[in-house]
C-alpha cells in the first residue's frame, strides 16, 4: 500500500492537521491491513514537513506497522524532520 | 522597516492588555489566520527570489514556533489570545527577518508543568532547546524546538528567542543569557 503525502497538502506543519490526517488514514487506508503489510510512504511533492505533523502520522504508522518504507525523501525539510524523529521520537525506519 | 516591525512586536508583546492593538495586520487571533499569513510569506519570499530550500526551512521553523504558541496556551491564555506575526525582506541586501510573539504563559511556566524543579527562565530555555520535553505530559511530543535549533545551525540562519528574562541566541551555537526586560510570553526573531 502506498500513501501519497502530497494528497494531504504540500505543506504539512501542525499537529492538529497531522492528527486529522492520521484519523483519515486509519479510516480510509489502513483499517483492514495486517501489522506486517508493507506501507510505502511517498513524500514526492511535499514542500514543507515538520516534526509536529510527521509525529502524528509517520511515527504513529511506524508504531502500527513493522514494514514501513519511505520514498522520495529528498526535500530539505523532509530530511530534517526524519532526522529529528529518529533522534527524539525513536522512529526506526529507512 | 526592520526596526519598525521589531518595535511593533515588542510593543505588542509588552503592552498592558487594554493597550494591545488587536486590529493590526500582524495579529493572528487563531491558528488558521497564522497559517494563512505563513502561506502568504512563503509565496512572497519565493517571488522575491529567496533560495527555495531556505524558504522551505523558514516556513517549517516559523510553523513550529507559531504553532507552539497556540499548542501550549490553548485554553489558558493569560489575556490576549493569539500571536503577532510579521516579516520583512530586503531584496537589495538579500536579507530578511520574521517575528513571532505571544502574550502567553512563557516557557518557564509551561515547562514547569512537566518539570516542577525548573528554577528560572534560563534553565527553562536550555531544556526547551535541548531535551525532549513537553508540558502536554499525556502526549508524546516535544521535539519542535530541537528541530528549530538544528536547522538554524545547518542553514546558517540566526534566531533570538526571549521568554521571561532570558534569551537564547542561536546560530552555529547557542548562548543563553539573562536580560533586565521581561517578556511574559515569547518573542522570536529569525533573521536570514
Amino acid at each position: 500500500m502506498t500513501l501519497y503525502l502530497k494528497k494531504f497538502g504540500d505543506k504539512l506543519v501542525s499537529r492538529p492537521a497531522g492528527r486529522e490526517a492520521f484519523l483519515a488514514i486509519k479510516s480510509y487506508f489502513i483499517k483492514d491491513l495486517k501489522k506486517n503489510t508493507e506501507i510505502e510512504i511517498d513524500f514526492e511533492g511535499v514542500k514543507v514537513l515538520t516534526p509536529s505533523w510527521a509525529d502524528e502520522v509517520i511515527t504513529k504508522l511506524a508504531e502500527k506497522f513493522k514494514n514501513i518504507k519511505l520514498i522520495n525523501t529528498n526535500n530539505v525539510t523532509v530530511q530534517a524532520t526524519l532526522k529529528t524523529l529518529k533522534k527524539y521520537s525513536g522512529l526506526n525506519v529507512n | 522597516m526592520i526596526a519598525d516591525i521589531k518595535k511593533l512586536a515588542y510593543q505588542w508583546v509588552t503592552a498592558e492588555e487594554k493597550n494591545v492593538n488587536v486590529a493590526n495586520d500582524y495579529y493572528c487571533q487563531t491558528r488558521d489566520v497564522f497559517e494563512t499569513k505563513n502561506n502568504k510569506m512563503f509565496d512572497v519570499l519565493i517571488k522575491q527570489g529567496v533560495n527555495e530550500n531556505i524558504v522551505y526551512l523558514i516556513y517549517a521553523i516559523i510553523g513550529e514556533l507559531g504553532n507552539n504558541s497556540f499548542d501550549h496556551n490553548l485554553g489558558d491564555w493569560p489575556n490576549i489570545m493569539g500571536i503577532f506575526f510579521g516579516y520583512y525582506y530586503n531584496i537589495n541586501k538579500k536579507s530578511g527577518l520574521v517575528i513571532i510573539a505571544d502574550r502567553g504563559l512563557g516557557v518557564l511556566t509551561t515547562l514547569k508543568k512537566a518539570m516542577p524543579s525548573l528554577k528560572n527562565d534560563q534553565e527553562a530555555l536550555q531544556i526547551a532547546f535541548t531535551k525532549k520535553i513537553s508540558s502536554r505530559i499525556l502526549e508524546n511530543r516535544g521535539n519542535g524546538l530541537k528541530f528549530v535549533k538544528q536547522n538554524i545551525k545547518d542553514a546558517k540562519l540566526h534566531l533570538e528567542f526571549q521568554s521571561g528574562k532570558a534569551r537564547a541566541v542561536i546560530n552555529c551555537k547557542m548562548n543563553i543569557n539573562s536580560l533586565d526586560n521581561l517578556i511574559q510570553g515569547c518573542l522570536a526573531i529569525l533573521t536570514f
